[in-house]
């Protein structure tokens, strides 16, 4: 029994060895740390586990051979331990081989590419009338009188068929003048023509009309223009959902007014103002689709009603950036559309 | 139209506060534009729409006032004393344009003096911003901007030859107008006339020869309809637009013409003395058409979603002027002849709801749910866009419109001439552009001049291609291909990869995608790109013909210098039309493989013009599906050790199979057969 004693004496000392040498090195930060402990434990002369090596003469000859397998596995697993170690207190070491950095410095440039303020504003627009179930549309620019001016109850004597008021192009290569859209309602008309109700769109793109360009003014423009046609619509929808809208695109439950107006198209029409940063303010013009509107596109106007809005985009994107000259849109100076 | 608030309440008792009246107006259609002081007088400035011409004159205005507040209208009765002998005696009027002008009355009043306005009618004039001249035109100005009605008075003593003409000016026919200006007309303009000429351009502006003056004593007031084409022929076409012409541009109430005749004579009278000749001279006939409107009782709630009773509904119709017709209550209609926009029952919903107020409709109404998706079209455009934005791009807006020098570049996509516009967008630019290139260079340029010379821009836009002879595809007279394009620094490798990542981005191109179509690159010579250092990229699919997609390479030199660009510039133009119907937007996965992939070399050594797609083309022909990815990473020439003629190709490959592990032997076998199949295909030897 004596004997046996002893070896286990032996191998629980061997163990405390293996825990020591293993949380000494887990310790040791750098290779002075690591260089310590290989002292410590499996130094020449004085290391412990040369103490831990000269017990073997205490062992029974029986235990012998068990004790000196043990005694080998320990060593060669503390062997290990160092080799990691060092390792890794030398990449460590390697890192920091630079000495530290002057975290100030400017990271590198990564370019980042911007949409434009103008595509923004309608891809809101696009994503919040979507979600009220309008469908995006976009058609010609280049238009015919037809769906630009009689379609949408624009008589021929109107005067914003006046030459002087439209970009008419100058070469008729066509019986009738083509122009180039002076709104999107063209589209809308388009899709009546090839649609039946129930109909949502959203119709988007650039129009033109000849004013001098100023700081609110451009002859080329952007417009985003909803349909609704469906049986039994009223101006209650029209007002709802374009409360949704504001509410949707300003955020909060924003208040929306119609003050009576006159387009061609639309009767009753409206002025749209919505509540903004306190005051109202215009957004577009709306109404119920003319009755001739629904009848030129062959719909039956004592079946189906519906509403229509428009919004210049434009004006929108300046009031929400704060762009008090809507020509910069269109200086494509990277400057402006990089902040964006 | 700009309303004095103390003659407004000759009409009509007004509330105290300006600004509630104002508020009132601009939320039942007369928008509100300013208010300011004038004197003891307020001047408020209202827009009013095109179809509202009743509401260009003060009783207009004060009849809405009646209507919102409900209070009496109170509009004078002149009847001028007619103390002169029979107005037709040695004089008479024609229409000889009857198109041109319906009817024509004049008045005359002899012995006048012709003189200053009293104070209170220069103060009126004043508050609407116009000057006072003398009492006679004062007084025409005034019942003008009173009921809308324009009026004209002649010097009587300056009509020759007894006759008043009104006809169609002939082309060339001169005119000196009262700002003693000289105008030559055309004949879609109308005059009066005399024997001897033109004495004012009808509804226009009165004429300097005919002019009242200190000496006048005898004048002719006309009053009359003319038609609104004539009159804005002049107005524009002479720009000499004028309160008269802005006027009957819009239709004043026909019913006016006779009242503002006698209102105009009864004032002279007052304030200029004279003797008005008995009756007046007439010719033609009131256009003055009434319809009948019937109003059907459920219509106002049909339309605005919120009911009106109907006892408001008469009150409010009775008090804007509708006259109601027998039949059951509120049914039948006849509007009043200052209304000729309205003439149908929405345009009678309308009245009722702008009186009674849009506040009244509800914003709740319910709304189905609908289902939508976005179009393949605005797929694409979304996705190559983002394709350059990830790439650090700005999107750029550039005009459609363009001048003669952008203009002239070469088009990829058509060599009919640009189709012009009138007028110009801006000044010079009249072109419709059939490139979105152009533009983009010259954004480039004015970037740079601004002092950031590597401006990374796109823009996704339509062209305008005039449709040649050749078989239309489409409708209209005008193609409009829908077109990304942009410009970077850098080489034709930079914007060939870019344009690639966009092709990628749509899905084609991808290797998975290589057996249903093909993206191939072809040299191309054309503007705006060095001829050389430019491809077109071409798109052939099953079933279609190969079609052009794009274009791309290095701006040529002599574009950039004379836009002061410095550095190479490269750019790409894309059909996103075609590619819209190529683009695989919803893709399924493919499963990458779980095997480890080998990598190998090849240095083969080919003729210089060889290809390289035909090199990777016969490589990926012969491995059997096993090439995941084969790169160039050397091409080179050298006379001496390759031989005249030849050049080194080192291609790296990535070899990978989907079934199980690729032994070493069998990628050395893959190798070979590439090997013999360069040979074969572009006698292509291995480089040892």
């Amino acid at each position: 029994m004596t004997t046996s004693a002893a070896l286990e004496s032996f191998l629980a000392e061997l163990e405390r060895l293996r825990g020591d040498a293993a949380s000494s090195l887990a310790a040791a930060s750098d290779a002075g740390a690591v260089e310590q402990a290989r002292i410590e434990f499996v130094g020449a002369r004085s290391g412990r586990l040369k103490a831990v090596q000269k017990l073997l003469g205490g062992i029974a000859p029986a235990d012998k051979p068990e004790a000196g397998r043990r005694f080998n596995e320990i060593k060669a697993a503390i062997a290990e331990l160092f080799a990691a170690a060092q390792d890794r207190t030398a990449a460590a070491a390697a890192d920091t081989a630079g000495g530290p950095l002057d975290v100030t410095l400017p990271g590198a440039a990564v370019p980042l590419g911007h949409l434009h303020p103008i595509t923004q504003t309608i891809r809101r627009v696009q994503e919040i009338m979507g979600r009220l179930g309008f469908e995006s549309v976009d058609g010609p620019e280049v238009e015919d009188p037809w769906h630009n001016f009689e379609a949408l109850a624009i008589a021929p004597e109107h005067p914003a068929r006046d030459p002087l008021d439209n970009f008419y192009l100058a070469v008729a290569r066509t019986a009738e003048p083509l122009l180039l859209r002076s709104q999107t309602s063209t589209v809308q008309i388009r899709v009546m023509e090839s649609r039946r109700p129930p109909l949502r769109i959203v119709s988007l793109g650039r129009v033109y009309r000849p004013d001098t360009a100023d700081a609110t003014h451009y002859p080329m423009f952007h417009q985003v223009e909803g349909l609704l046609v469906e049986p039994g619509t009223t101006m209650a929808h029209l007002k709802s959902v374009l409360r949704l809208f504001a509410s949707s695109f300003l955020g909060g439950d924003v208040r929306v007014r119609f003050r009576p107006s006159f387009f061609p198209f639309t009767e009753p029409s409206v002025e749209v103002d919505m509540e903004w940063g306190g005051r109202w303010v215009e957004m577009g013009g709306a109404g119920m689709v003319d009755p001739a509107v629904l009848k030129a596109v062959g719909y039956d106007p004592a079946t189906v009603s519906g509403f229509a809005f428009g919004l210049g985009v434009e004006r929108i994107a300046a009031r929400r950036h704060g762009v008090d000259d809507i020509r910069d849109f269109y200086r494509n100076d990277v400057r402006f559309l990089r902040q964006f | 139209m700009i309303v004095s608030i103390t003659w407004l309440a000759d009409y009509v008792q007004l509330p105290a506060s300006v600004d509630e009246l104002v508020d009132r107006l601009l939320m039942s259609g007369l928008n509100h534009e300013s208010t300011r002081a004038a004197g003891a007088d307020t001047a408020v400035e209202l827009e009013v729409t095109s179809n509202r011409p009743d509401c260009l004159g003060h009783i207009g205005v004060a009849r809405e006032v009646a209507v919102l507040y409900g209070r009496p209208l109170h509009v004078p009765d002149p009847r001028p004393a007619e103390r002169g002998p029979d107005v037709g005696t040695g004089l008479a009027v024609e229409i000889l344009a009857a198109d041109c002008c319906p009817c024509y009355t004049a008045r005359v009043i002899r012995g006048l003096r012709v003189g200053p306005s009293p104070q209170w009618l220069v103060d009126r004039l004043h508050t609407v911003g116009l000057a006072s001249v003398n009492n006679v035109v004062d007084i025409t100005n005034y019942v003008m901007l009173e009921c809308g009605q324009p009026l004209h008075a002649f010097d009587l003593a300056k009509i020759r030859g007894g006759t008043l003409s009104v006809r169609r000016a002939r082309d060339g026919e001169t005119f000196t107008a009262i700002n003693h200006k000289t105008y030559t007309l055309d004949e879609r303009m109308c005059v009066i006339a005399d024997a001897a000429g033109p004495l004012a351009l009808a509804g226009v502006m009165g004429g300097a020869e005919s002019e009242i003056g200190g000496a006048t004593t005898d004048i002719l007031i006309e009053s009359a309809q003319f038609a609104p084409l004539p009159v804005r022929a002049a107005a524009r076409g002479l720009v000499l637009a004028s309160a008269s012409s802005y006027r009957f541009e819009r239709g004043p109430d026909p019913a006016m013409v006779d009242w503002a005749s006698r209102r105009t004579a009864a004032l002279i009278l007052e304030l200029a003395g004279g003797t008005l000749d008995r009756g007046s001279l007439t010719a033609g006939r009131l256009a003055c058409p009434a319809a009948e409107i019937s109003l059907a009782a459920t219509r106002v709630a049909a339309v605005l979603g919120v009911d009106v009773p109907a006892e408001r509904q008469q009150r409010i119709l009775t008090g804007l002027g509708f006259i109601e017709q027998p039949g059951p209550a509120g049914s039948l209609w006849r509007a009043p002849s200052w209304r000729r926009d309205v003439w149908r029952e929405i345009d009678l919903v309308e009245e009722i709801a702008r009186i009674e107020g849009y506040d009244h409709v509800p914003e709740d109404a319910p709304i189905e749910a609908r289902a939508v998706e976005l179009s393949d079209r605005e797929l694409t455009m979304r996705r190559a866009g983002e394709a350059l934005v990830a790439a650090g791009f700005c999107e750029a807006m550039t005009r459609s419109v363009v001048n003669s020098d952008l203009a002239a570049v070469p088009s990829p996509w058509g060599d009919a001439a640009p189709l012009v516009i009138a007028p110009p967008l801006v000044r010079g630019a009249d072109r419709l552009r059939r490139s979105l290139l152009p533009s983009l260079l010259e954004a480039r340029a004015t970037n740079a001049a601004a002092g950031t010379s590597d401006a990374e821009l796109f823009e996704i836009a339509r062209a305008y291609i005039p449709r040649g002879a050749g078989p239309a595809i489409g409708t209209g007279p005008v193609e409009e291909p829908l077109l990304l394009a942009f410009v970077s620094g850098g080489d034709f490798f930079r914007a060939k990869g870019l344009a690639g990542a966009v092709l990628a981005r749509l899905g084609i191109g991808a290797a998975e995608a290589a057996g249903e179509m093909r993206v191939s690159y072809r040299p191309w010579a054309g503007s705006p790109f060095v001829a050389g250092r430019a491809a077109e990229i071409v798109l052939e699919r099953p079933g279609c013909d190969a079609a052009r997609v794009g274009v791309v390479g290095e701006v040529a030199r002599t574009m950039l210098g004379e836009r002061g660009l410095e550095g190479d510039v490269a750019a790409a133009e894309l059909r996103l039309d075609r590619l819209e119907f190529a683009a695989q937007l919803e893709r399924p996965l493919r499963r990458p493989s779980d095997f480890p992939a080998l990598q190998r070399d090849l240095n083969l050594v080919v003729d210089a013009a060889v290809p390289w797609s035909d090199i990777e083309a016969a490589i990926r022909a012969s491995a059997a599906g096993l090439v995941e990815e084969c790169r160039v990473v050397q091409v080179w020439q050298d006379a001496d050790r390759l031989g005249a003629g030849k050049k080194s190709v080192v291609a790296a490959l990535r070899l990978r199979s989907d079934a199980g592990t690729l032994t070493s032997d069998a990628a050395s076998r893959a190798v070979d057969a590439m090997v013999a199949e360069c040979g074969r295909r572009v006698g292509a030897v291995l480089r040892s």
